[in-house]
């Protein structure tokens, strides 16, 4: 190799993710360790009551998974004919068809409204909670009379999120098992975005640290499997200057678990299709593993009201049919469970107290130019460009308006005064 | 008279299955073997090689004369280690009839494209007259690229026999370049394409004694340099036998030697010689090695060749150094398996293990080391025969058949090192592994992926070797000894020697292989400038005529005095 050659890398051989940085900048902006990750799996942390199945009862929901719900009756209680309920939900017609969704079942509120963006046109169905008293989580008001208590007997765990919803189909089941984690996940590891997790400290023992910064930020290389089809570790990713996902919290260390030593507001990309999780009075808590991986929780209290459109935009009735829930008894159960009314809201409960649960394996993270070790953990959002308009109402090339989808070609349109049956 | 379109395509259509029968039926020709009939021709050349085009070989000569954008999707016959090198193999090598077929669909799929509308225009010579029929154009098209196809000019009876099939097949479809694509695609399967027949003919400066044509020389040449077909000005000088005088060879060698081509040639060796292939159908226990996959595969395998390239090619340096050097390329997945941070924004960078790495050479890369292990372990006894086997070219006999193997595969009792060391009291076994282990054991920190590792089953590797009295320990020692072996650079010198001629050199030319390592020895071991060396020798285009050719030779000589 030419010794001509410039920019030659000369980098020493690391044999774990931990690596001693050497001094070479002023000493303030440097830690004396950095530790980093690459999150491989990240969903609600919600607890699995039972010990078996994935929608089987427990002391979660003691009456199981929401059920399947027989449409044709929700329908007819909103207000269809029978004969009309029933062709419309009959796989045979065209307007059942997968790109369309059953747009028309939208239109079961008062007046035929469409409840998806007026949910409380339609009457709260009652979407069944969790009554379990146990719970993921963190503890983010620091109170420990209210709130569940964690698996390993924490006080106060602040979850509402998983009380709202803990018992629906698309966020209950066993760790990596309810259908919503899988779906995201798999999207996330296909290389839809990659999030990592960089933490660094002044003090000698990483594990035992007063003065640690940690920092979650996103990445524009893929995650890549190995030959057992899970994330493999080790691999180097680049931070990608975000504007808006990014989440700096100063923590501390004990005994290897990395504890928010005050609240942020971050946001980090979401594992749904609300896509931001903005948190507000956020807060980590994460182990790191003697194999070099970590796991645990970011929690803080997130807008409820953008998690349901997200559900509405990602085609109401389609994912009502597949998840087997009303979508207003979501927005009614996550305004009932709200518990967080942020400076400027009038006292009114915008926010839900959640936490996502997060497992990530060592990976070297470099700065953006990809010149370094990201050995500093510090705010790249100056460096990011600005973020394109949000395009709401398509789901990739599908348009999809007030969560139905809207083919402009089509013969047949939903709406409160569309004729249901065929003439 | 219009024919009805699709009375057109069956004619088309039985007109290429002629042209199939006829390639098939021409290739036995070639490979009846060295047949006395058939090998001496009526000019008295004689065939005395053949050799079938890698695929590598196949795809850079498509490439170089037709364009990168011809796609070659194919799946092309396997090719055959012989004395430690694919290319001794590809003098052994026919065709079954599947890879006829093969090579078939193929050349019908280059001839589409090569005389599609797009791209026919840079190809042909000539704009023919007609639609249908323009025996002149086709005839300057058959002959121009027929010569590059076949490395020499065509006979006045190959272009006649192909002018005639474009003709017919023209005539047939209504279509001037629907018959053409007939036409290229009888080259593209003929036997003369396919393989290298190496012609030689009676030499003329010395009486009875046979040289090899100067077409073969200039192929030889272009493929070893190179790894694809002659270029034009190899042919001229093949044309005007310049390449048999001294001047022309050299001046052409020094060409051949400083082109940016070379490094595909080196490549191309390289990856016969250190056994590459293999790396199409490694296998590993994901269960035990989960970064492995089919990208960290591709990475190791380049890693190696890059590294040679850059060492030897680029920076032209001592080729003893590749085992001791600690400078090579990595990218994103390899450096996950060495775990260490990939600090490149690009698909490959330069990279340096650092001087108190446990890493050191070649043989210490992901590539060699997961190589030449088990699927679920690493392995002393395939490291260790593969290091005396490819870089010093001694080869290890295989095992008797009733070696009871069950201990040294039992992976999770103690150390391989320990497992091995009570199989080598099995004494039908302690002559192979007390020459083929310890270079294994020397290796024992990197486990069957090459990933670096200190225990094995909650015991420390022992990493010291050896080697009939030598002794190292670890892979840098091991590095050291091999770097001043002797017998490293020699093999080197055998290989390259083999590689050019295909043939695994014998007995007699055990003294000419000396000199030209002393020869490399004395010029600071540079591979750079040893492919020109030994194409600059007489030997290496010296004339070994097929046996039983002799006999047929000096009868036919006398037959001739006596006329």
């Amino acid at each position: 190799m030419s010794q001509t050659r410039l920019n030659k890398q000369r980098i020493s051989v690391m044999r774990s993710v931990f690596c001693a940085i050497a001094i070479t900048a002023p000493a303030s902006a440097l830690a004396d360790w950095t530790k980093s990750w690459v999150i491989e799996w990240n969903e609600p942390a919600h607890y699995y009551g039972a010990e078996t199945g994935v929608i089987d009862p427990g002391t979660d929901c003691p009456q199981g998974t929401n059920p399947e719900l027989d449409w044709v009756e929700v329908l007819v209680k909103a207000g269809y004919t029978r004969e009309e309920a029933e062709w419309l939900r009959n796989p045979a017609n065209p307007t059942r068809s997968p790109v369309h969704g059953q747009q028309q079942m939208a239109f079961r509120g008062e007046g035929r409204a469409n409840v998806y963006i007026n949910p409380e046109s339609y009457p709260d169905t009652g979407l069944a909670g969790v009554t379990g008293s146990i719970a993921e989580g963190i503890n983010l008001d620091g109170n420990t009379d209210t709130g569940f208590v964690s698996p390993d007997g924490e006080a106060g765990i602040d979850n509402t999120f998983y009380k709202a919803l803990g018992c629906w189909k698309t966020y209950r089941g066993p760790e990596r098992l309810s259908s919503g984690a899988l779906q995201f996940n798999d999207i996330m590891r296909n290389g839809s975005w990659t999030m990592l997790i960089v933490a660094s400290g002044k003090g000698e023992d990483p594990m035992n640290d007063e003065n640690v910064m940690v920092g979650f930020y996103m990445s524009q290389d893929n995650m890549v499997k190995g030959g057992d089809g899970n994330v493999a570790a080790d691999y180097t990713f680049r931070i990608e200057p975000h504007k808006k996902y990014e989440g700096i919290f100063p923590a501390q260390t004990i005994n290897g678990t990395i504890v928010s030593t005050e609240s942020v507001t971050a946001t980090l990309r979401d594992p749904g299709y609300t896509r931001d999780l903005e948190l507000l009075d956020a807060q980590v808590k994460l182990t790191m593993n003697k194999d070099g991986s970590l796991r645990g929780y970011v929690g803080g209290y997130r807008p409820w009201r953008p998690v349901y459109d997200g559900w509405v935009y990602a085609r109401g009735p389609v994912i009502e049919s597949l998840t087997w829930v009303e979508l207003p008894s979501v927005y009614y159960a996550l305004k009932r469970e709200a518990d967080y009314s942020p400076e400027g809201s009038g006292g009114e409960r915008t926010h839900i107290s959640y936490a996502l649960r997060v497992d990530a394996l060592p990976a070297y993270v470099v700065t953006p130019d990809a010149s370094a070790l990201a050995t500093e953990v510090r705010s790249y959002k100056d460096e990011a460009p600005e973020l394109p308009a949000m395009a709401r109402g398509s789901l990739g090339t599908i348009r999809v308006v007030d969560g139905i989808v809207i083919d402009p070609r089509s013969e047949y349109q939903p709406g409160p005064d569309a004729v249901i049956l065929p003439e | 008279m219009t024919h009805h379109p699709l009375r057109k395509l069956q004619a088309l259509s039985a007109l290429s299955s002629a042209v199939w029968g006829l390639c098939a039926a021409s290739l036995l020709i070639p490979l009846s073997g060295f047949a006395q009939d058939s090998a001496v021709d009526q000019d008295d050349s004689i065939t005395v090689a053949v050799r079938r085009l890698t695929e590598s070989q196949y795809k850079n000569t498509i490439r170089d004369l037709f364009g990168d954008g011809i796609e070659i999707n194919a799946r092309f016959e396997p090719e055959q280690r012989e004395n430690g090198l694919l290319a001794i193999g590809s003098a052994t090598l026919s065709l079954t009839s599947s890879g006829f077929e093969q090579y078939f669909v193929l050349a019908s799929s280059i001839s589409d494209q090569v005389l599609g509308e797009e791209r026919r225009a840079s190809i042909m010579p000539c704009e023919p007259r007609s639609n249908v029929s323009d025996s002149a154009c086709a005839t300057e098209f058959i002959s121009h690229i027929g010569s590059q196809l076949f490395r020499r000019p065509l006979s006045d009876a190959e272009i006649a026999a192909r002018v005639q099939t474009a003709e017919l097949g023209a005539s047939q479809a209504e279509d001037f370049y629907a018959g053409l694509k007939l036409a290229l695609t009888s080259l593209l399967v003929a036997p003369e394409f396919l393989f290298r027949i190496e012609q030689a003919e009676p030499d003329p400066e010395v009486a009875g004694r046979y040289r090899l044509d100067a077409y073969s020389k200039a192929s030889r040449l272009s493929f070893m340099f190179w790894d694809t077909t002659p270029d034009a000005e190899l042919l001229a000088a093949a044309g005007d036998g310049s390449l048999h005088g001294n001047a022309g060879l050299s001046a052409q060698l020094e060409r051949l030697s400083r082109s940016p081509r070379m490094e595909a040639g080196a490549r191309a060796f390289f990856e016969d010689m250190m056994q590459l292939d293999g790396f199409g159908n490694m296998v590993k226990d994901p269960a035990i090695y989960p970064k492995f996959n089919q990208l960290v595969a591709d990475s190791a395998k380049e890693q190696m060749l890059k590294t040679v390239i850059d060492q030897l090619i680029v920076d032209q340096g001592d080729y003893r150094d590749l085992f001791t050097s600690n400078e090579t390329f990595i990218n994103r997945p390899l450096a996950s398996v060495y775990q260490v941070p990939y600090i490149s924004g690009e698909e490959w960078a330069e990279y340096e293990f650092p001087e108190d790495s446990d890493r050191a050479g070649i043989l210490t890369q992901v590539g060699f080391l997961s190589l030449w292990a088990h699927p679920g372990t690493s392995s002393p006894t395939r490291r260790g025969i593969k290091i005396h086997e490819i870089f010093m070219c001694e080869p290890t006999p295989d095992p008797p058949a009733d070696v009871d193997f069950s201990q040294v595969t039992d992976s999770e009792a103690g150390t391989v090192r320990g497992r091995l060391l009570d199989h080598m009291e099995n004494t039908g076994c302690t002559v192979c592994h007390q020459r083929s282990d310890p270079p294994g054991l020397a290796l024992e920190h990197f486990d069957g992926l090459g990933q670096l590792r200190k225990m094995e089953n909650g015991q420390l590797i022992d990493v010291s070797a050896d080697l009939f009295g030598k002794t190292f320990v670890g892979a840098k020692g091991l590095a050291e000894y091999l770097h001043d072996d002797p017998r490293a650079p020699s093999c080197l010198v055998r290989n390259v020697y083999a590689y050019g001629v295909a043939k695994a050199p014998g007995y007699q030319e055990r003294e000419y292989l000396q000199q030209q390592a002393q020869v490399f020895a004395d010029t600071g071991y540079r591979f750079a400038s040893l492919f020109k060396q030994i194409a600059m020798t007489p030997e290496f285009f010296a004339v070994q005529l097929p046996e039983g050719l002799e006999s047929a030779v000096a009868s036919s000589d006398s037959a001739a005095q006596q006329d």
